[in-house]
């Protein structure tokens, strides 16, 4: 029902526009999967989404609105990316494991801040996520126009990162996409062991329904608050230093189309199922690949599929108000 | 650069100036958004009903070729998302957090879109002058002080008058206490006969109302242009100052001026640092705005009691479901 009222609101306002709604579906469907370099793009534009979006999964359960994913991903792609620029790790097999743990402790510690305000202080972590993705944007805009600027480049981004740390393709024939996919594809299923079956995942669930009761039954709120946000930080700066390393290869201000937004839909679209997760974020991939498309062969503004990914996200909530009366 | 361009005394009195022409628009959302959270909404949407207000108050004022018509249209774009946010808060009874949120998306994507569509992708199209300050004879002419506070476009005459008007109707009229009571005990209140989801209502349109205002002053009043995501996270600190001003709209504002302040001074660390090649870090500057924002949002919350916070803020009321101690 909310997929038939999101697509049904899109086809409104593409009409209004004066395009033709069912020849731009079209177009988006065969634009995302009508070939395997189609195929291949959409599974890239997933990587960050899955992993971010696993992320807010985890801390969503527990109830903590991490909304900061976007500046936990830049401050991940940004330590992580200046540690590939900086540290001469010659050995491959050493070199991304350190890079990727780099990436991800940084983008923990984003999150970190949010979690120690609200315990220490009761600082709504609404607001205070929100508002660090604004200076981890700016901490990052200095960056790379300072001290990480490549001294020959025209705009301000890093150089490119040495080889011994990028992310090479998946050895398969037809499919270009870089190994990042093949982390994103495993942690789904780790995920989901921790959020469905671990102890850990049991408390962080009745700590959302009833903070007090899970109290009373023994859940520390304090540490509790901590870990969830420190590890839906650290997944989210894991995605930041994935994208360096497999797509981007390089810092730049506009390395991010919004990823860390983007994946709250895709968490929410998933009913925060882990596994739900990578359906959604196939979904919305695509949907953001088919904005492209259709900018290209029907002119029509490719943040559209935002509009739609909104939508979908409020007609989402009606569906289940309507299950749960 | 020269600092004294900065802090010098020839700088003192614009900087003031700038502090509460920048202290404005934030101050109205904020100032708006106490009064809804004094009914126990906690509307998260106000960066929506912001930027919403922002583009419809730019296409009144811009087709319309006067100013004033982008007054009431800016109000009615921010009364829009506030209607949005109503009807899902308190008909659809769905998670106000996620529901909010959602809205933000939405408004987002969709003046981007409406914006790209009306006037293709450049962003610095269709400028116009913004309103003229109007000098208030006599009073503008003691030194200092009138330059300060008497020298301010009519947008921000109005904005006082209306920010004196909530509070007036928050603390001294009877809809005042209405409101009070349902955002504190909403089961007693209903019991006494108040309209626990009407009293919310009028409470949610206001802060749209206030917001979409915050959107026009900063586009007809200060800017006389629109772009993507023009507010730039100001709804945001504007949720972050009601905590600061511990829900009481007059304190609201100081923590506006105080942001205004820090604005003022960052753009013009900006303007003296001399562009892109300079030393200076002028993004730490720029994330300044942000950072005192979670600096006395820390402070606030610090303090041991949260006095003013209302008790069933963010809870939903079911009538007759629930009888609260």
């Amino acid at each position: 029902m909310a997929v038939t009222g999101a697509l049904v609101t899109g086809g409104i306002l593409l009409v209004l526009v004066g395009a033709n709604p069912v020849d731009a579906y079209v177009e988006m469907v065969k634009g995302t999967f009508g070939s395997w370099f189609d195929v291949s793009l959409v599974l890239t534009e997933m990587v960050p989404l899955v992993i971010i979006g696993l992320g807010l999964v985890i801390a969503f359960k527990a109830r903590i609105w991490n909304i900061g994913a976007e500046g936990q991903f830049m401050f991940g792609a940004l330590v992580g990316g200046a540690f590939a620029l900086r540290v001469p790790l010659q050995n491959q097999f050493l070199a991304i494991p350190a890079v990727l743990l780099v990436g991800a402790l940084a983008g923990a510690l984003w999150g970190l801040l949010v979690a120690a305000a609200r315990v220490r202080w009761r600082v709504n972590e609404v607001i205070s996520s929100l508002l660090l993705n604004y200076v981890a944007l700016f901490v990052f805009a200095y960056a790379v126009r300072k001290p990480l600027r490549d001294p020959g480049g025209f705009k301000p981004t890093s150089e490119r990162v040495p080889d011994q740390f990028v992310l090479g393709d998946v050895p398969v024939d037809e499919i270009r996409v870089h190994v990042g996919i093949v982390v994103a594809l495993l942690l789904v299923p780790l995920v989901g062991f921790l959020v469905n079956r671990s102890p850990f995942g049991m408390r962080a669930t009745m700590f959302g329904m009833n903070p007090e009761a899970a109290q009373a039954a023994g859940v520390n709120a304090s540490k509790m608050t901590l870990r969830i946000m420190m590890l839906s930080g650290a997944l989210a700066g894991l995605a930041g230093i994935i994208q360096v390393l497999g797509s981007e290869l390089r810092l730049s201000n506009n390395m991010s189309t919004g990823y860390g937004f983007t994946a709250i839909v895709v968490a929410l679209i998933a009913r925060l199922r882990p596994f739900g997760v990578l359906l959604a974020a196939a979904f919305l991939g695509a949907l953001t690949l088919g904005g492209d498309v259709i900018q290209r062969t029907q002119q029509v503004p490719r943040v559209l599929t935002m509009v739609i990914q909104a939508i979908f996200v409020l007609f989402l909530l009606l569906a289940d108000r309507r299950r749960s009366n | 650069m020269d600092w004294s361009d900065v802090f010098g005394g020839a700088a003192l009195i614009p900087l003031l100036n700038a502090a509460i022409r920048l202290a404005i628009p934030t101050g109205l959302a904020a100032v708006g958004e106490s009064f809804c959270q004094k009914s126990g909404v906690l509307n998260l949407s106000v960066e929506g009903m912001m930027l919403t207000g922002a583009l419809t108050a730019y296409l009144g004022a811009y087709y319309s070729g006067s100013l004033w018509v982008g007054v009431p249209a800016g109000i009615g774009g921010g009364l829009l998302v506030g209607v949005l946010m109503a009807l899902f808060t308190l008909k659809f009874k769905t998670e106000q957090v996620i529901n909010g949120i959602a809205l933000v998306l939405l408004a987002q994507a969709a003046t981007s879109f409406t914006f790209e569509e009306l006037f293709g992708d450049l962003t610095l199209t269709g400028r116009f002058e913004p309103m003229k300050n109007w000098e208030i004879p006599g009073l503008s002419s003691i030194p200092g002080v009138g330059t300060v506070l008497f020298n301010q476009s009519p947008l921000v005459y109005l904005s006082v008058v209306l920010i004196f008007a909530i509070w007036y109707l928050l603390n001294r009229t009877m809809f005042g206490l209405a409101v009070k009571a349902v955002g504190d005990r909403p089961a007693a209140a209903d019991a006494a006969g108040i309209s626990v989801t009407r009293t919310r209502w009028v409470a949610i349109l206001v802060s749209g109302a206030m917001s979409g205002l915050g959107g026009v002053v900063l586009v007809v009043g200060q800017l006389g242009m629109f772009m993507q995501n023009v507010t730039a996270g100001r709804g945001w600190v504007a949720i972050a100052l009601v905590i600061f001003g511990r829900w009481k709209p007059l304190r609201v504002m100081a923590g506006a001026l105080l942001f205004g302040l820090t604005d003022a001074i960052q753009l013009r660390i900006q303007a003296a640092s001399g562009g892109i090649e300079s030393n200076v870090p002028f993004e730490l500057f720029q994330a300044m705005p942000y950072l005192v924002t979670i600096a006395v949002v820390v402070f606030a919350s610090a303090r041991a009691r949260r006095s003013g916070e209302p008790e069933a803020l963010g809870r939903p009321f079911f009538k007759g479901a629930q009888i609260e101690a």
